[in-house]
């Protein structure tokens, strides 16, 4: 990016099936794309991926803000980006015991290895219990 | 005739029984302002995925994908039907209705395979009483509704559709109108068909990760766990309006009836008064 003083803010919408959770403009995001994390700028290239597990991290100025997000859409289009998500969690809100009793539920049931379905299942809450943790332990 | 006691003691019972059905009445309404406000909150989120997939989904041959994949009428060998109905009664025709239209849909599609999916317990003992074949059934959620419930539903069909477990996936739900009124609706999930292609190209200098077949996957998937959400939530809002409206004239009824009773008690209350004056007088006459 430029030196600009004042370098150009991005528009962040994040939705979820219950509502808009976040509207704003900011200057940075990091977004865990499935393919790894990436950092979107104003300007950035047209993109659209899928997102895993992880910690959204967004810089506004001086503030960093750091989320959990599990699973969704992120379309970034040069002065916006929009991520679509069905949970976005704030680290605070976190249960770290519960997050950790759920994480060894997951590795349990996926040594089980029962049907497909619940395997999947239970890979996914493995996911979820390690991106929350990454975070809480912070 | 009863006596004087027993109609009170029925007055006293109804009296009760307005209280109860008063207070249903309002819980409902309360439960089916919340259940209106998820819907409204679910607007944005379903919009947004609709026209990335719309879009993404014109990108791609349409019998490319086997969601997507139109069929024909005979070709169909094995239907999945979901039956949402309400985990409680005390709702007017609310599950009756969806009742008979699955039993309708079931008789139309005679002579193939078919395989019920119960959301809701009033569908479920009722078709299990029948003897039908239920492959799943998700019951008692309805007070603590959460997005994770309709997740597991779209799961559960578009993992056995992919197998070639069922040819057409059908839904049959309660769709709120308004307070008073309710539709059925019965709607094909899979293959998923009520979008047209479209011309827009909006995507059309995108770059994409995963590449574009596994995200059209994805974001099918999401598609239609938004779909069952919605219709959980539409039937919830349903049952709570039409529960509403029963109680309501319950109430009505019960007010009704201890106008009725009272009536009956002050006539009883009357007669014996007079029958007791006649008495003390003719008495006092006879000495």
């Amino acid at each position: 990016m430029s030196n600009n003083k004042s370098p150009k803010k991005l528009l962040l919408k994040i939705t979820t099936p219950k509502g808009i959770f976040l509207e704003k403009k900011v200057d940075e995001v990091v977004i865990p794309g499935s393919a790894g994390y990436f950092g979107v700028m104003y300007g950035h290239t047209a993109f659209l991926t899928s997102i895993t597990s992880g910690s959204l991290e967004i810089y506004s100025g001086e503030k960093k803000d750091t989320y959990i997000i599990h699973n969704g859409f992120s379309e970034v289009n040069f002065d916006e980006v929009r991520i679509l998500t069905e949970t976005i969690e704030k680290p605070e809100d976190i249960d770290k015991k519960r997050a950790i009793q759920a994480k060894e539920r997951a590795k349990k049931r996926l040594k089980e290895k029962k049907s497909e379905i619940n395997f999947r299942r239970a890979e996914f809450a493995l996911k979820r219990a390690i991106a929350r943790l990454e975070v809480a332990h912070e | 005739m009863p006596s004087l006691k027993e109609i009170k003691q029925r007055i006293n019972s109804v009296t009760s029984t307005r209280q109860v059905t008063s207070a249903m009445k309002m819980v409902s309404a309360a439960k089916l302002q919340k259940t209106q406000q998820w819907i409204l909150n679910a607007r944005p989120y379903s919009d947004e995925l609709d026209k990335i997939l719309l879009s993404l989904a014109s990108r791609t041959l349409r019998d490319e994908h086997p969601l997507l994949k139109k069929i024909d009428e005979e070709d169909v060998k094995s239907v999945a039907i979901i039956v949402v109905t309400a985990d409680k009664g005390l709702c007017g025709a609310f599950n009756m209705n969806i009742i008979r239209k699955a039993e309708e849909v079931i008789r139309k599609n005679k002579g193939k395979k078919i395989e019920l999916i119960c959301v809701g317990k009033k569908g479920k003992k009722y078709f299990e009483k029948k003897g039908h074949t239920i492959r799943e059934e998700y019951i008692n959620f309805f007070n603590k509704l959460e997005f994770e419930h309709s997740r597991d539903i779209m799961n559960i069909v578009t993992t056995s559709f992919l197998k070639g477990k069922y040819d057409k996936t059908i839904i049959i739900f309660n769709e709120f109108k308004s307070a008073i009124q309710q539709n059925i609706v019965e709607k094909q999930l899979l293959p998923l068909s009520e979008f047209e292609e479209s011309d827009e190209k909006f995507l059309a200098s995108y770059l994409f990760e995963p590449e574009e077949s596994k995200l059209l996957d994805e974001l099918i998937k999401k598609h239609l766990d938004v779909q069952i959400w919605r219709v959980l939530l539409e039937s919830s809002s349903a049952e709570q309006g039409a529960r509403m409206i029963a109680m309501d004239a319950a109430t009505d009824s019960a007010g009704e009836m201890i106008a009725d009773l009272t009536l009956e008690y002050n006539h009883k209350r009357q007669d014996n008064i007079t029958k007791e004056i006649i008495e003390v007088s003719s008495a006092a006459e006879a000495l």
